[in-house]
């Protein structure tokens, strides 16, 4: 070790803290990736690619190759076609289970943050319940119990968001209801639900913006793992997790990993970029909390 | 101190009856443990037939009873006839006495053994797991604040945040090919017969959970350290004309752990659902494979007393987390 690092005062320009004004080309990169897997999932129905159920699409067990980019499985399916179809429900389940963990996290933290005394406990000790189970068991309670298709898999992972958000927005919305435009507008004689929907939803929902985009990202890996307990999405429909899940046994691994690795190579990207795009958001607002 | 632990202990009381509630009403609400332990019979409508609305079928499981009766015999074994809430106080007495009753699936053995059976696996894997974590983050965090933004720090960065996108299932399963499949470096399941080869097998798996955790340490590690760099007593103690390593190791590092043992408890509950996968794909008998298996053959006993176990111990440990975290730092006991 030199004697140079740790006497050295941090330059004014440097470190963490200090952000462009612009959101950068590598922002844009991950956007344009995750706009093109959303464009293949939607039209996936359209393109000229293989139904990912059909069995014997290929010979079974071929490598990569023109005429199936990621080549086939044990069964002949088409690896491609699955992991493109997967896109669908994959996405689908993300954004859903995120975008319920806004809707009533959120809405539950902001009303548990400007009205406080016992609602504020009674939401509060929810949320501490909530993730007082690590995430994955608490999933496997729920989807264990029920018929998992797509919504209901959504909906328990949202589940497991709604604490997180609702923390957040709560924390959020007890800093914002104590500001002088909050106070003005009560002073105007503005009800309860006017200056929580016109004053302090906007404000509280600019942290959304990044935390969506993170917790995509982890809700996208959840439906993985639960691929992985057996606990995602029931019958025909491809998932990513399932399509990773069914070429991970040690023999199909072994004999041909593309039935695997493509799929975990396009998860990966995609985790990568929305937690990438997520972070840059983030920055740009200058959040400091983080839910997750 | 002493009120800290008291009112923390209220509060771990209160979260536990609201953790096993859950649990158990999710169970018995959302599931029909009635038809898990007989199957289609649950259906037979035995009011109507009690009525005589309907002929009860003679049994077809046993000659001796009708099919109503062996339906209220079971519903009387499980106590499925009381009130749910009922149901679970007495459900909840047993269980912390360790009676979690007799598994649906493999009939007259109790849950409490087969789950006993499962544990030390999983504990080993996730204790090994922790040791790589905190071995990789704690020398890694420290070089990276010493080297703060310059290349080995950037590039440790762009490590850490690509090791946090990727998913504990899709490692395992990309070390599994590369380094037990393709190169037999390590073997591809667990094997126990001896102390090295339990040690050589959970190497992969462990590392696989070990990984992220790491990179999560490493980075508020780093932070934290880079903040307490900045501190009078750091430029007092190079005044003094310490060493770097010195002052690292034993000035700064101990007030830059806050942080991390704070995520620790935190982090606890994605080991132990990373650890649930895991354990699927390098076939280690632990409680994850345990309760997937209870799962698919719909052995609620199992599954119910599993997640309460485990949802039991998240709530301890972070528990022991705040306390320690309070002991730790004057300024939280004084709140």
């Amino acid at each position: 070790m030199t004697k140079a690092g740790v006497l050295r005062q941090p330059d004014d320009n440097e470190g963490p803290g200090v952000v462009g004004r612009t959101l950068g080309r590598p922002f844009w990169i991950a956007i344009g990736w995750l706009g093109l897997l959303t464009v293949l999932a939607l039209f996936a129905s359209w393109l000229p690619i293989e139904d990912p159920n059909k069995v014997g699409a290929g010979g079974p067990r071929l490598g990569p190759s023109f005429s199936h980019f990621f080549g086939t499985d044990a069964l002949g399916r088409d690896v491609f076609a699955r992991t493109i179809f997967g896109a669908r429900i994959s996405l689908l389940v993300g954004f859903l289970a995120i975008a319920f963990g806004i809707v009533v996290g959120g809405g539950l933290g902001i009303i548990a943050g400007y009205f406080r005394g016992i609602t504020d406990q009674v939401i509060s000790f929810c949320f501490f319940t909530l993730l007082s189970f690590p995430a994955l068991v608490l999933a496997l309670l729920i989807t264990a119990t029920i018929d998992r298709n797509q919504w209901t898999v959504s909906f328990t992972l949202g589940i497991l968001a709604v604490a997180s958000v609702g923390r957040l927005s709560r924390a959020n919305t007890i800093v914002f209801a104590e500001r002088e435009f909050v106070q003005a507008a009560r002073v105007l004689g503005a009800n309860s639900r006017r200056i929580i929907t016109h004053e302090l939803l906007p404000n509280v929902m600019i942290p959304m913006g990044a935390l969506a985009l993170l917790g995509m990202g982890i809700a996208i890996v959840a439906e993985g793992s639960l691929a992985f307990l057996g606990l995602s999405v029931e019958g025909d429909a491809v998932s990513w997790g399932k399509s990773i899940v069914d070429g991970s046994q040690a023999r199909d691994l072994d004999k041909n990993p593309n039935v695997a690795l493509f799929p975990i190579g396009v998860m990966f990207l995609t985790v990568l970029a929305l937690n990438y795009a997520g972070d840059r958001v983030r920055e740009y607002f200058d959040v400091r909390e983080t839910a997750f | 101190m002493r009120t800290l632990i008291l009112s923390r202990l209220s509060q771990l009381v209160l979260v536990l009856l609201a953790v096993t509630f859950l649990s158990f009403s999710a169970m018995n609400v959302l599931g029909d443990p009635l038809f898990n332990i007989i199957g289609p019979l649950a259906e037979l409508d035995c009011d109507a037939v009690a009525r005589g609305e309907i002929e009860s079928t003679s049994s077809s499981l046993d000659a001796t009873r009708t099919d109503c009766e062996i339906v209220a015999e079971v519903k009387a074994e499980f106590r499925l006839d009381e009130p749910l809430l009922k149901r679970y106080v007495l459900w909840l007495g047993d269980s912390v006495r360790g009676d979690f009753g007799t598994s649906f699936a493999s009939e007259g053995v109790p849950v409490s053994e087969i789950l006993k059976a499962k544990f030390p696996a999983s504990i080993k894997l996730m204790v090994y797991a922790e040791v790589i974590a905190l071995g990789l983050a704690i020398p890694l965090g420290v070089y990276g604040a010493y080297r703060a933004n310059r290349r080995p720090d950037r590039i440790l960065s762009v490590v850490s945040f690509g090791a946090l996108a990727i998913p504990n299932f899709a490692l395992g399963v990309v070390l599994l090919y590369v380094f037990a499949l393709k190169t037999g470096v390590f073997p591809s399941s667990y094997d126990k017969s001896s102390v090295w080869s339990e040690v050589k097998s959970l190497f992969l798996p462990a590392f696989t959970l070990g990984s992220g955790l790491a990179a999560g340490y490493q980075r508020l590690l780093r932070t934290d350290l880079v903040t307490t760099l900045q501190e009078d007593f750091v430029h007092m103690a190079r005044a003094k004309g310490m060493t770097d390593r010195h002052i690292m190791f034993r000035h700064a590092l101990r007030p830059s752990l806050f942080s991390v043992i704070t995520v620790f408890g935190v982090q606890t509950g994605a080991l132990i659902g990373g650890s649930l996968v895991v354990e699927q794909i390098y076939l280690i008998p632990g409680v994850g494979r345990e309760l997937v298996t209870a799962v698919v053959r719909d052995d609620f006993p199992v599954v119910l007393a599993g997640v309460t176990v485990i949802a039991t111990a998240f709530v301890v440990i972070n528990f022991a987390v705040d306390l320690l975290y309070g002991w730790l730092d004057p300024r939280v006991r004084a709140q």
